[in-house]
């Protein structure tokens, strides 16, 4: 079966932390979930490359913004959770904050012309 | 196909499975598992559901690299990649034997010599806030004095004016001998005389019982009171007894009342001190003109707390220039300067040290490069295996850290036994160096040490894993894996490894050529004539101090009898008395005023010795004009002196100086005493025998006697023979009267040349083992080359080309070599011999013979080395060679 090429953009370098900081706000995730969940949020528009998801919860781990835990699913299955730390509740404003002022940046610079 | 099973076994068996590892899969197989259930929720069937899941995830194997280069896979690598190397090494014993104790011996040099460095030069001194004191010296550009011992008052005067000092101390430098006595046989002491504030000044305290207090380098009566010993001393004279404190001892005569004992780390102002003396100034000595007139004091200042160097240094010109007004007769060109004490501590040692610190740095290169050259052709063999681990998969990064890691744990184990040949080595350094050679007699391996050890274990790792790293990681799998296949990698890595063979023989050169200058050097030295004849010839020196020679007839009556009992002795031919040995150092100096000439007019800088009438004939210094002294030149008969032939050269142009009177005061009154000349002898050298003769008078030793005087005496046959005759008489004339040094001249003059033999042997063992490893260097590269154009030989030889020209091919390639790396180090070697001119005598650091014997010796040993692989090569059988490939 010939496989379709994804149509969705995959997230941009550099916002993947902030992604997944912000998704675990809501509750202690396993990487798949939380793959599943950006891309609930963002109505389907952001595709997680897995292949950046795992390295990215270890770096995150790394830093001190969350912790890892091994526990059992709904299914019975055991999954590793992640949780945020409270540094990783304030990274979290700090990073939301900065790439607000990235996004305004980059608006006023569209907007000329 | 077993290869590359047998391969991928290796391949992973090299990935650290530990539980990171485990939990990682555990993670991602859930991962994937969650994603083929959610396909099969999509309506998949479970087998393009979980295809679909991999598809999505983008590989499994990418993804773990990149967790693990995030978890930290250095570390996790690098463990299994020295277990790698390790087994490596394991399968190449020669080779890893080869290139550890290469590296061993290179650094094993280097810990020795800089533990040498870092105990003499980089430790600070033992003493509380030590860069807080100064060595205060006087200069006198008139008598060509620079830092020169001071006069007494003259510190005492600074001592007092100058504010910035905190407290200033004097001592007498080196170690006088004193005798002590009354406590079994009479025992020699190395004794160090001080004022009472030399142990506040340096900031050290007794272990026991006190040090001295500034009031006892004052006496009454002139004779020391108390006295403080060495740990060592205590322990070898007294066992450690604590009960000696308060007890009287008999020193030089004098009962002096123990009142502390130093820890075993203090030792100052030279090693292996016995005991502290207080100098027992009389007070009235102040103002006495000899106080002034004489130096002979070194001085030490604490600067006060917060007073700048410079403040000290314009407060002391201040008062230096106020005492040449205030005393003009002494003082009138007398300067005053310090230096920080550390500085004039380290002074004439640093350079000796740090040219052998450059030498085995030389040495490590050279071995660094050898090693280099040991991988890459190893690199080379292991070509196939290395491209096929390309081919499967490995990364270039991967491979080349790879054969990093291996430089590394060669350097490691390389490291590890050089540590230890250098712990060996700093022993053997502590009993080869020349007694007072380095200010510090004992080196440790300290962490200072360890560190700088550790620098360039790593830095040559670095340097001589560099060119393998980069070929492992270079390699293209294609090329390396066809049949007998020359690739453009191979010949860059040929280039590697010729560059490696000329670097090492440019710094087998280097060291060469500066050892050669040494050894060219100290045959100069050897070859001096000394202005006598030390061969067969005993001395045996004396110290006549104490109640016992207080009046100088006591002293002459003693000589005399001396001589005359020794002269008696069988196989003697003459025994004479002396103040001073030659090469051994001078007497005190004087200004002098020649008879007749413009008043006003006057000489500086005389050194006086006083000797017995045989003294020239027993040391065959020969008469050039007048007479040697006669029994007749007594106290009470006329005032005489001989002069050496420079004072009549520099002098007496055109006059004959026998007749003349001469006086050693600088402003002659009517109470100098005039001495007639009644010879004039050729000069000895007095200092060393690199040392041109000063201007000497020499003084019959009844008219001057001297306290310290040395019994020359000439025997046929072995002077070491009569030692033992000489000790008896000694004995018989005065029990209590030790032999503080009884040796051959012979002996004088050989160790008055133990720092520069010292320094030459080191250097020509350091440039023994560069220059052998730098021949193995070359040969271990020509054979492989000659190796690897076999195939080539064996065609030229079928064609008929004569075994003579396939040699020459071989060995053209060497000497190009050899040519080229002669060529760089006679080059490098022109500009940094410049840094030995202090040590040459009388050989320029470009000396001709030397860079040309050198280069010609090092050429014809690369011939050699180039000769035996093409011998082998030129043996190629064509048919044998064809098939090899």
């Amino acid at each position: 079966m010939p496989l379709a090429p994804s149509a969705t953009p995959d997230v941009l370098r550099g916002t993947l932390d902030l992604l997944v900081l912000k998704t675990l706000t809501l509750e202690p995730m396993h990487g798949w979930g939380i793959s599943q969940r950006i891309q609930q949020f963002s109505r389907g528009l952001l595709d997680v490359n897995q292949g950046s998801l795992y390295p990215a919860l270890q770096r995150l781990e790394q830093r001190g913004w969350i912790e890892s835990e091994w526990q059992t699913t709904e299914n019975n299955r055991r999954a590793k959770y992640y949780c945020l730390t409270s540094a990783g509740r304030r990274a979290v404003g700090d990073e939301a904050a900065s790439w607000r002022r990235y996004v305004d940046a980059v608006e006023l610079i569209l907007q000329i012309s | 196909m077993t290869t590359i099973k047998g391969l991928r076994a290796r391949l992973r068996a090299l990935l650290h499975r530990g539980a990171a590892e485990r939990e990682l899969d555990e993670e991602l197989r859930f991962h994937i598992e969650m994603e083929t259930k959610k396909n099969e929720r999509l309506g998949m069937n479970a087998r393009d559901a979980r295809r679909r899941a991999l598809r999505d995830f983008g590989g499994i194997e990418p993804t773990k690299e990149a967790h693990r280069d995030v978890r930290g896979r250095w570390l996790e690598e690098l463990g299994s990649d020295t277990r790698y190397a390790l087994r490596t090494l394991r399968r190449a014993p020669v080779l890893a034997a080869t290139a550890i104790l290469t590296l061993a011996l290179g650094v094993g040099a280097n810990t020795t010599i800089f533990s040498a460095v870092n105990a003499v030069v980089l430790q600070p001194l033992p003493f509380s806030q030590p860069d807080r004191l100064v060595m205060l010296w006087e200069e006198n550009p008139e008598k060509g004095w620079h830092e020169q011992y001071c006069a007494p008052a003259n510190v005492l005067d600074w001592e007092n004016q100058v504010r910035a000092f905190q407290n200033v101390t004097m001592y007498f430098d080196g170690a006088g001998v004193s005798t002590l006595t009354g406590e079994g046989a009479p025992r020699i002491l190395k004794a160090s005389g001080v004022d009472g504030n030399f142990f506040d000044v340096l900031g050290v305290r007794a272990q026991l019982g006190r040090v001295l207090v500034p009031n006892e380098t004052w006496s009454v009566d002139g004779n020391p009171h108390v006295v403080v010993l060495s740990d060592r001393f205590w322990r070898s004279q007294f066992g450690a007894d604590e009960g000696v404190i308060g007890r009287s001892v008999r020193i030089d005569g004098h009962p002096l009342e123990i009142v502390g004992i130093m820890p075993p780390s203090f030792s100052f102002p030279v090693e292996g001190i016995d005991v502290w003396i207080p100098q027992a100034w009389k007070y009235a000595q102040r103002t006495d003109i000899g106080f002034r007139r004489a130096h002979f004091e070194r001085a030490i200042a604490r600067l006060a707390p917060g007073a700048s160097i410079e403040t000290a240094d314009a407060q002391l010109q201040a008062v230096a220039g106020r005492l040449k007004q205030q005393y003009p007769e002494t003082n009138k060109y007398m300067g005053a300067g310090f230096t920080p004490l550390h500085r004039f501590l380290v002074g004439d040692t640093r350079l000796p040290l740090l040219v052998l610190l450059a030498a085995v740095g030389l040495l490590l290169l050279i071995a660094c490069a050898n090693v280099g050259n040991l991988l890459l052709v190893r690199a080379f063999g292991r070509e196939r295996e290395a491209a096929l681990r390309l081919t499967l998969g490995a990364g270039r990064r991967r491979l080349a850290k790879q054969a990093l890691t291996e430089s590394f744990v060669l350097s490691a184990l390389g490291g590890l036994a050089g540590v230890t040949l250098g712990i060996l080595g700093t022993r053997l350094l502590e009993q080869l160096q020349p007694p007072g050679m380095l200010r510090v007699s004992h080196f440790e391996v300290d962490w200072t040490v360890l560190a700088y050890v550790l620098a360039i274990v790593v830095a040559s790792a670095l340097l001589f894993g560099t060119a393998p790293a980069l070929w492992a990681g270079r390699r293209s799998p294609a090329e390396s894996l066809k049949e007998g296949g020359r690739s453009g990698d191979s010949r860059r890595m040929r280039r590697w490894t010729e560059l490696l063979v000329v670097g090492e023989i440019a710094l087998a050169v280097m060291l060469t050529l500066g050892a050669g200058l040494l050894v060219r050097s100290f045959r100069q030295l050897t070859q001096v004539d000394p202005g006598f004849d030390s061969h067969g010839v005993l001395a045996a020196q004396v110290v006549l101090s104490g109640a016992k020679y207080d009046s100088v007839s006591q002293v002459r009556a003693f000589v005399d009898q001396l001589e005359e009992r020794v002269s008696g002795l069988p196989a003697v031919l003459g025994t004479a008395g002396t103040s001073n040995v030659p090469l051994q150092g001078t007497g005190y100096t004087s200004d002098f005023v020649i008879a007749g000439r413009p008043a006003g007019e006057y000489y500086t800088e005389i050194t006086h010795r006083s000797v017995t009438p045989d003294y020239f004939r027993v040391m065959r210094v020969p008469l050039r004009r007048g007479r040697f002294f006669t029994t007749a030149d007594r106290q009470g008969a006329p005032p005489v002196v001989i002069i050496n032939e420079q004072i009549a050269q520099k002098y007496f142009k055109g006059q004959d100086p026998v007749g003349q009177r001469i006086t050693f005061d600088k402003i002659p009154n009517d109470k100098s005493e005039w001495s007639t000349i009644v010879g004039v002898v050729g000069g000895e050298r007095q200092q060393a025998l690199s040392a041109d003769p000063l201007i000497e008078a020499y003084i019959p030793f009844a008219q001057e006697g001297s306290p310290g005087m040395s019994l020359l005496t000439r025997v046929a046959g072995d002077p070491n023979a009569l030692a033992p005759a000489i000790r008896r008489v000694v004995a018989e004339l005065d029990p209590n009267l030790p032999i503080s040094d009884l040796r051959s001249v012979d002996d004088i003059r050989v160790r008055s040349l133990a720092t520069q033999r010292f320094l030459m042997t080191m250097l020509v063992v350091f440039a023994s083992v560069g220059l052998t490893l730098a021949i193995i260097g070359v040969y271990g590269v020509l054979a492989q080359v000659a190796r690897r154009r076999t195939r080539e030989m064996g065609i030229r030889i079928a064609l008929g080309a004569p075994a003579a020209s396939v040699r020459w091919l071989v060995v053209r390639q060497g000497l190009t070599l050899v040519a080229v790396g002669l060529a760089t180090g006679v080059v490098g070697a022109l500009v940094t011999t410049r840094g030995l001119t202090a040590l040459l005598y009388h050989i320029a650091p470009a000396d001709t013979i030397t860079f040309v014997a050198v280069p010609v010796l090092l050429g014809l040993t690369g011939l050699a080395a180039a000769w035996m692989p093409a011998l082998q090569a030129s043996r190629a059988d064509p048919a044998i060679a064809l098939r090899s490939e």
